[in-house]
């Protein structure tokens, strides 16, 4: 049995890594549902990492046992193998260490590392920002004193918002209020968890194609989510317009600082947003959104229950 | 009233506002108004020190300078939200990527086509 669960896994891998992520990120549907695909990106994700490791270590304690939980239990407690261990069993085992260490190594390591810019980041911010200078701006927010029209958060225990002056200059109060509910979103649904995985997997898989467009498409999905739940939130007349035309207008502002090259995926990007602001598509049919959600559930559960189900009947 | 992150930021202004090195000591008469004791002034100084905001030279007793203005803070920080480096951006949440001239004139034009399409006076 366990040659045939080693090879299922891998199966499975081989789709997350590759057809399943392609397909996600040309499909429409993500955009009329941000939340929804944003689940299905973390599934794909776990159960891509799932079933790469469990595969190889599957393969590679085969002589020690007929199920997973069993074979780990005799590799572990030192007992003889029932079979011969042949050199690829030594090898899959290698491999799936590596693999989960590096994996969660590099999490950890980005984590940290990004937890540490923050604390910077942030450090800096409240010894240069000068108090009580923001006009219309709500305290939690900080007014920085800078031309280009720019608007970011900085995720953590102590979330801060920042505004810069130029932002102010060139928005209206009802833009400005529809930029501070969005970076508000990122804060309140801590977007910069769900993206978490996928920075630190692209920097662990640069070989992986698939690994660079995930990041891509949960990057831009987290924006269309705020996007959102912004709009929720706003009171003018015209939201949408109101939302669309502050995120042309910082667009314009910071164009020419940055370098050519690397711009054309993100610029692409903000199209799309505000396409979808002016013209919004149709919300996702219930039955499809229920759909997506059992797919990406049953994405986790496929290789749990091959890892721990014994694989004999 | 005087937490440790105010008193940082006021004797930074200070600093910053003198702009020649100045002792500790001094330094604790210009904030007479602060009533603070000669250790706190070194804690906040040591602790400005940490964060590569103050320096202070080998004289005795010690002098204490800002390091950078305000504006080099500023302009330091702008670079790396500005920037495109990748694991910097994934701290902070911008509001807008970066955009290039002919995608911001694309932009403006699908704003512009949207207006129009709006019924005249609504």
């Amino acid at each position: 049995m366990l040659p045939a669960t080693a090879l299922a896994l891998g199966v499975l891998a081989a789709l997350l890594a590759w057809p399943v992520p392609a397909a996600l990120s040309r499909a429409r549907w993500p955009g009329r549902d941000p939340l929804a695909a944003l689940v299905c990106w973390q599934a794909i994700g776990l159960a891509g990492g799932l079933s790469i490791i469990g595969a190889l270590l599957v393969h590679g304690l085969a002589p020690w046992g007929h199920s997973l939980p069993e074979a780990w239990w005799h590799w572990i407690t030192r007992q003889p193998a029932l079979e011969p261990v042949r050199g690829d069993h030594w090898v899959a085992q290698t491999l799936a260490a590596v693999l989960a260490l590096e994996l969660l190594g590099v999490l950890l390591l980005s984590g940290v590392r990004t937890a540490r810019t923050r604390t910077r980041h942030r450090a800096l911010l409240e010894l240069v920002v000068r108090p009580g200078s923001s006009a219309r701006v709500e305290d939690e927010t900080l007014l920085l004193d800078h031309p280009a029209p720019v608007a970011f958060c900085i995720p953590g225990a102590r979330p801060l918002l920042v505004l810069s002056s130029g932002m102010v200059a060139e928005l209206d109060g009802a833009q400005l209020d529809a930029v501070v509910a969005h970076e508000r979103a990122h804060l309140r649904e801590h977007h910069h968890l769900l993206l978490l995985p996928f920075v630190a997997w692209r920097a662990a898989l640069p070989v992986l194609p698939a690994a660079d467009r995930a990041h891509d498409a949960v990057r831009d999905l987290v924006e269309m989510r705020a996007d959102d739940v912004a709009l929720t939130s706003l009171t003018g007349p015209e939201p949408r317009r109101t939302l669309a035309a502050a995120i042309v207008a910082a667009a314009g502002g910071s164009g020419g600082l940055v370098p050519e090259g690397a711009l054309a995926v993100a610029g692409g990007s903000v199209a799309v947003r505000v396409r979808r602001l002016l013209a919004p598509p149709e919300p996702l049919p219930a039955a499809v959104r229920w759909t997506a959600l059992v797919c990406a559930v049953a994405l986790l559960l496929v290789p749990t229950v091959l890892l721990l189900v014994p694989a004999f009947a | 009233m005087n937490t440790l992150g105010e008193l940082e930021r006021s004797v930074l202004e200070h600093l910053w506002a003198v702009g020649t090195p100045v002792t500790a000591t001094r330094l604790r008469e210009e904030l007479a108004d602060r009533g603070l004791a000669l250790t706190t002034v070194h804690t906040v100084l040591t602790r400005l020190e940490q964060k590569g905001f103050v320096g202070s030279d080998e004289s005795r007793p010690r002098q204490f300078q800002a390091v950078g203005t305000r504006e080099e803070h500023v302009a330091d920080l702008m670079h790396e939200v500005l920037g495109q480096a990748g694991d910097r951006q994934a701290a902070l949440a911008r509001f807008v990527g970066s955009v290039g001239d002919d995608e911001v004139r694309m932009l403006r034009e699908l704003l512009a086509a949207a207006d129009d399409a709006r019924p005249a006076g609504a």
